[in-house]
Order: structure tokens, then sequence, then C-alpha cells
């Protein structure tokens, strides 16, 4: 009777503690914690960097990338030739290569695999436009592959290293077809995909057959069986995940959590730098009071940038000095932006004719010194807005902040027009990234410039430039027409806070920055 | 039969005020699937084509429409998978979550109600009273954090409890949710209670015998329980709301994650399928807390 006037409570409680038991752990899974839950996973079609962390480790690409140096090294590719126009790439493969299917990989795969990618009714987010000017690709035979381009397109190696490029087996991107083909990943690299379900986990296991592992691992094989992936998109409960044991890695700690964790002894921080355009904000050259390049100017010197990094982001984080963070080849060494000079900034706006008045406010001609800064809503650009907003008032300005959530709304505030800066930057491994930003017809030039000379460098440097070093040189140019026009704000490198534990030794990540070697990881610190 | 016309005309005005509030509203999703600056203006606006993205709004909203009637959802812009395939996904985990929650609102807004309505001068009563105020009043997000930091500060002492905190683990995510729906019904129970403490027919049941204790408190809740269950229904179909923070502090996947992943990218099919989800959902709700209020209480069936 008792029993039974209290069932309703046991059935409850027991259905709650049947809910929460944990599921099985053995020492030789590793669970890794990523930031976001990405939308569509097929590195082919879908552009989010977040799927490269384990995929990466699903595909092998025809070349790969030297994870300190950035050199074009072999991969699936043994080696490769390229025409003295620069319009064909030719590529020898190795042979008894084997995608997790069972199935052989050979140059009709290559083919096949850049079919599906540039095909228009699959709709490439990314890899597509990493192919620049693709024409089309021919197997000459079983282990040779010609790639033609329309024109000359150095970055092509670069791109071809990475996972939106990794080789997939046809039978399988054939028998899913693009809406369910990222459910059923089949690769020839050191993991293979067993399951994904969106906002839950990821889950990959070892290739047992992998024999064709490139140069740039050091393990003689993969360590972990298994490596489980799962999604931690609030911040606040990254540390918490690492704490309770739940993952052994995790990307995008919080500043003060990391240097927490960093003292505990079980977790070890490492700061990881993300190749691409630093935290930046873009003046608009089209508006007033931006359109001045003296104004510019006063604004950059107003700026304490080194206080404000040490403030928001802590000790691992560097001042950015140009367009191009200082880890990635293309960085213009000896370029730097003006330092902070608050007088300087002064002198400068009282020549430019904003005379300061009453309550410490400038203005010119009876208009006010208004600034207008739109800030994403991700990656600290919000508190960055709020320190450069004080030095800016400091100097007798006014500053209002409008806030973008999410990148369509940045898009469309780019769109508008209203704004004196905006704060935008995108990652990569080549600086071509450069072009659609700081070219006059570029897709994303908010600063709406205009300058035939930097077209000029910016194109010549991703199509007829012949060498590293010729491109180097030129990217350098830009950076200084970019400093010397002072069409960006630049604040801090990218640095990405990884907190691991003691079961994630040998722990290093590609040059790409966000993407881990989970080939090398083994327990021990 | 009008029923089923207001449902169908609820639908309609649910999945076209999201059509046009997301269009208005969120960015350009081409900008958001070109997120990387590789793409020229020309390659972004045949993808725009491609994906039936550039004709005029009105003929967008009636193909959308037509696809309705027909049964289709349509595909997401992101993934191209069909909308209904991937809603049902992610539903299991958001049904699991939003039971679990009611369960624990149904307990505690039970318990506190009937604490606060029968000891009402009693400090028990008093205490009571106040924490169903406390419950409402927090808001959700900060309840999960609470929950969070409980639970955590708990388990560095015992670490046995460690699991619970883990994102696997239902009973956090569903004590936070539940907490905050309890707090209102704890409310309407103990209103309801003061009320028929007071009331004749229960002066008539004293009278006859019944004693003060669990047989005199079942007398005056019965008449509550309608009301009650009508106000756990409309909890029901607003969970979807709830799980959107529940689920993103306590990384559980699910339809909240889902739509809040969709708003920010502009992926308008997913959204409008969702609330589509949500509006069907909150139909059929209403519709069975009368039938269950009418169960309960056999003055609310239709007279024979």
């Amino acid at each position: 009777m008792n029993l039974r006037r209290r069932f309703p409570f046991l059935a409850c409680t027991a259905l709650l503690l049947a809910a929460c038991t944990p599921e099985e752990d053995a020492s030789t899974t590793l669970n890794y914690g990523l930031t976001l839950a990405p939308t569509g996973i097929d590195p082919h079609l879908n552009a989010s960097a977040e799927l490269g962390i384990p995929l990466t480790s699903v595909y092998d690409t025809l070349v790969v990338q030297d994870p300190a140096t950035g050199e074009i090294l072999p991969g699936l590719a043994e080696r490769w030739e390229v025409s003295a126009d620069g319009r064909d790439y030719t590529f020898h493969l190795r042979d008894g290569v084997r995608f997790h299917d069972g199935t052989t990989f050979d140059a009709a795969d290559v083919v096949a695999n850049l079919d599906y990618t540039v095909n228009p009714d699959n709709h490439s987010q990314k890899a597509v436009f990493m192919l620049g000017p693709y024409e089309l690709a021919e197997a000459v035979d079983a282990s040779t592959v010609i790639i033609h381009l329309s024109q000359p397109f150095p970055p092509l190696l670069d791109s071809l290293a990475q996972v939106y490029l990794g080789m997939a087996s046809p039978e399988a991107l054939d028998a899913w077809g693009p809406a369910e083909y990222q459910f059923h990943q089949i690769g020839t690299g050191p993991y293979r995909f067993v399951e994904y379900v969106p906002y839950d986990h990821l889950t990959l296991e070892k290739n047992p057959d992998y024999a064709w592992a490139p140069q740039i691992y050091q393990q003689a094989g993969p360590y972990y069986d298994r490596i489980v992936f799962r999604f931690y998109e609030d911040p606040a409960t990254r540390a918490l995940a690492l704490e309770n044991g739940e993952v052994d890695v995790l990307g995008e700690i919080p500043p003060l959590e990391a240097e927490r964790l960093d003292a505990l002894p079980e977790f070890t921080l490492r700061p990881v730098a993300i190749p691409g355009q630093p935290m930046q904000f873009l003046f608009n050259t089209a508006r007033p009071p931006t359109n001045d390049p003296e104004v510019r100017r006063a604004l950059i010197e107003a700026v304490d940038r080194k206080a404000i990094v040490d403030t928001i982001f802590g000790e691992h984080s560097w001042v950015a000095e140009g367009p191009l963070s200082r880890n990635m080849w293309g960085y213009a060494d000896g370029v730097s932006f003006p330092a902070y000079d608050p007088e300087s900034a002064q002198r400068r706006l009282e020549q430019a004719g904003w005379i300061l008045g009453d309550e410490g406010r400038r203005s010119r001609d009876g208009v006010p010194l208004s600034l207008t800064v739109v800030t994403p809503n991700w990656g600290n650009h919000p508190e960055v807005s709020q320190l450069l907003a004080a030095a800016w008032e400091a100097i007798g300005a006014e500053v209002q902040i409008e806030t973008a959530p999410g990148f369509g709304l940045l898009k469309e505030a780019s769109d508008q027009g209203d704004y004196s800066l905006i704060g935008i930057n995108f990652f990569g491994t080549d600086p071509d990234l450069l072009r659609p930003m700081f070219t006059s017809s570029g897709l994303y030039n908010w600063m709406n410039v205009s300058d035939p000379a930097l077209d000029a460098v910016l194109s010549q440097a991703a199509t007829t430039a012949a060498s590293q070093s010729d491109r180097q040189a030129l990217y350098a140019d830009a950076a200084r027409a970019i400093r010397d026009q002072a069409l960006i704000l630049p604040i801090r490198d990218y640095v990405d806070l990884v907190v691991a534990d003691n079961r994630a030794g040998g722990l290093a990540f590609s040059y790409q920055g966000w993407f881990p070697l989970l080939h090398d990881l083994h327990p021990g610190p | 039969m009008r029923r089923l016309g207001t449902g169908l005309l609820t639908l309609w005005a649910a999945v076209t005020f999201a059509f046009f509030a997301l269009r208005l509203a969120a960015g350009d999703p081409i900008s958001s699937l070109l997120s990387q600056g590789l793409a020229s203006p020309e390659q972004a606006d045949a993808l725009r084509t491609s994906l039936g993205l550039d004709s005029p709004l009105p003929v967008q909203y009636l193909r959308f429409l037509g696809g309705l009637t027909r049964g289709e959802l349509g595909r997401s812009l992101y993934t191209q998978r069909s909308v209904a395939a991937t809603i049902a996904q992610q539903a299991g985990s958001t049904l699991r979550l939003a039971v679990a929650g009611l369960l624990v609102a149904a307990v505690v807004g039970l318990a506190l109600g009937i604490a606060a309505g029968t000891f009402r001068t009693s400090l028990f009563g008093r205490t009571a009273s106040s924490l169903a105020g406390f419950a409402t009043a927090i808001p959700a997000a900060l309840t999960c954090v609470l929950v969070l930091w409980a639970a955590t500060s708990l388990a560095q002492s015992s670490p046995f409890l460690l699991p619970l905190t883990r994102s696997e683990s239902l009973l956090l995510p569903a004590l936070a949710l539940g907490i905050a729906s309890s707090g209102a019904l704890a409310r309407v129970i103990q209103s309801g209670l003061e009320d028929n403490f007071d009331a004749p027919y229960l002066l008539a049941a004293r009278a006859r015998g019944v004693q003060p204790g669990p047989r005199l408190i079942w007398h005056a809740l019965r008449p509550v329980l309608p009301l009650a269950v009508s106000f756990l229904a409309l909890e029901a179909a607003l969970l979807l709301g709830g799980t959107v923070v529940t689920e993103t502090v306590f990384a559980r996947p699910g339809l909240g994650r889902l739509l809040v992943s969709s708003i920010l990218i502009g992926d308008y099919p997913v959204v409008q399928g969702l609330v589509l989800l949500a509006a069907v959902v909150y139909t059929l709700t209403h519709v069975a807390a009368d039938t269950l209020s009418a169960i309960i209480d056999p003055r609310l069936r239709p007279s024979a």
C-alpha cells in the first residue's frame, strides 16, 4: 500500500536516474570538445572551420603543409609538376592507398572528387572557390592526374592541402548524394568516420590499415581507438567540461579560465596562433569623417592597442601590426602601424579643422566629430569596441557602437554603409585572402577603397607572380600601402587558447591552426 | 469542425509571420553561407539563383505555401537535407528533456502549491510561497547556471556526483527547465486551494466529519486540478522556448539549438519548419488540455 502510493515518485526518480547513466569510457577513447556546432559538415560543400577539426584526420589530401612553415609537402601525390605558363598541375599519385570502404584510390577518383566539388547543383560554399580559375581535371593513367586552370593561380597547392579538397570515395559520394553524404563520409585518412549526430556528437575510429602517412606525422600510427567530439557553444561551460572529465581537449577557453586551468597539475594550456587576418576594424573611406586619411591616422594614434590586448586577451596575444597575422608567410616584417600617441592624434585633428569646443567635443564647421562603429557580436569584438570608444571620446569624438549578431547582419550593415568603422576578419593560410577585401571590386571591400596600384599588386600576387618570394614582396608592398593610407585599425593576432589534460600528449596543430593532428595524440603530458 | 478551422488558421498565421519576419529581420543567407571571403559577387549571385532566393518575396511565399499543402517543408539552405529529416533528428532529445522537465515542474509545483495553500499562516507555508515566487521570478538562463553551479560545487566534495554534471545527464537540465515552470504552477494551485478552503462545500465536508489532513486537502485540491492541467499543457507548448537556453547551457542536442543556429545563419526553411512544429504542438496541447480537464472534472464534460 505504502509502496503503491509512492510509486509515481519512485517511477520519476528511476526515470531521471536511468536517463543519466554515463556511457562506458574506455582508456582508448579520447574526448575532444568543439566550440561550435557546424551546420553541415561535408568539407567539399560546407564552409565551417569547425568541421575540419575532426575531418582533417578522415581525409588525406594530394599535398600537405608543414605544420610550422607552411611548406608544401607530398601527400597522396608523391610529386607534382607545374607547367611553365602556371596553368597545368600534374600530380603523380602514391600506390596502395585504400579508402575506408576498401576501394582503391586512383587518378579517376581525384577527377570524381573535383567534379563533385565544382558541380553547381551541389552548392559548394567554400571548396569550389578555393579552386580559383579551375577548368577541369583529367586522369592520364591510374596514377597521374592533370588539373587545368584557365589562368595561373599560385594559391592552388595551398588549397589542395586543405580538408575542403580532401579525397573522398566517389562510390560513397554517389551512393549518398550531397544531402546525406555528410553522415557517411569515407576518406583514406588515419581515422574513419563512424557517426555524426548534429549538436550531440561525432565519432571517429582508428583506421588500422593506414600505411601512407605523410611525413608531417611523428608517431608510427594513431594511438586512440576512438575519438568522440562534442559541442560546447556556451564559453562559460567549457572549463567545467574539462574539469568534470567530460573532454580531454577543448579550445577557445576564455583567457581567465585558461590561466586558472593551466595552474592545475592535470591541465596544460596550449596557445595556438591562427594564420589569417588579425582582429581588425576597417575604416569607411567613403563617408565623413573617416574619408580623411588624417582623421584615420589620428584615430589609430589615439588607441593604446597594447593596453587593449592586455586587458581583454591577457598575456597570450600579440598586438597586430598589419593586414596579416605574423605567423603566416606573406606577413610584412618591419611594417608597423602608428604607436599610441594621443598628443599627436589631437594635433592631427586640430590641423584637419576639427576644433575642440565646449564639453571637450570636437567639431568642424558646426558638424560634430561623430563616429559609428559596427561590431560583430562574437570574438570579443564588443568589448574591444567599448575600449576604442573610450579612447576616441578622450580626444573629443562622439562614438556610437552598433552590434551585429551574426555574419548575415554584419554584411547587411556593410551594404547600408552607415558606419565609420566595421569589424571583420577572415582566417586562411594563403595571403590571397586580402584580395576580396582590399581590391576595389572585392566582395568584402567594406572600406570602399579604390586604389588601382593596390588592385594591381594584389592581383599580380595571386596570378602571375612566379615564385613564393615574388609573392612575399608583393604582399609586403600591399601591407605598406594599407598602413600608409590608414585603411584598417589592426588589434590583435588571433590566438586560440586550447586546454588539454594529460591524456592528450603530442597535441599539435596543422599550419592552418584550428585543425589538430589526431594521428599523433597519445597518453602523457 | 470549428476547432479544426481555428487550428488551421492559427498554423497559417504562424508560418506566414515566420516567413516574413525572418526575411525582414535576419540577414542575407548567402552572405552567411559564403563567410570566408572567397567567392566573387557573380558567384554569390549564381548561388542565390540556384537556391531560388532571387525571386520576389511574394513568389517565394506562394512557392512555400504550395510546398506546405503538399506536405513539403523544403530543404535546408546549408546542408540541402530535407527540413523534416533535420528536425526529426533533433526532436527526440528535446522531447525527453521536455517530458522530464514537465515531470519536475508537476512534482515541484504541486508540492510547493499544496504546502503554500494549506499551511498559509505558518512559516512552512510562507517559505513555500516565497520559493514559488522566486522560481517564477528568476530568468531561465540564470536557473540553468545556478543549477549547474550548485551541482558542480556539490560534486567537488562528492566526486560520485560528477557524472550528473556531464552533458549526457538529463537530471540537471530537467531540473533547470522544470523549476522555471514550477513556480507559476504552484501559484495556480495555491490560490485555488486558498479559495476552496473558504468555500461552503468544504465547510459542509468538515461538518460531515472529514478530518483535516490528506482527505480534506484532496477535497479542496480536486477542483483546482483542471486548471493546473491546462496550465501545464500551456507550459508544455512553451517548452520549446525554454529548451533554447537549457540546451545551449547544458550542451545538449535538440530543437532549441537547431532553432538558434538556424536563425543566426538565416536558414529560413529550417526555422519555418520549427515554427510550424511549435504551432502544431501548441494547438494539439490545447485540445489535449481540454480533454484531460473534462476527464478530471465531470462538470466540464459536455452534457449528454
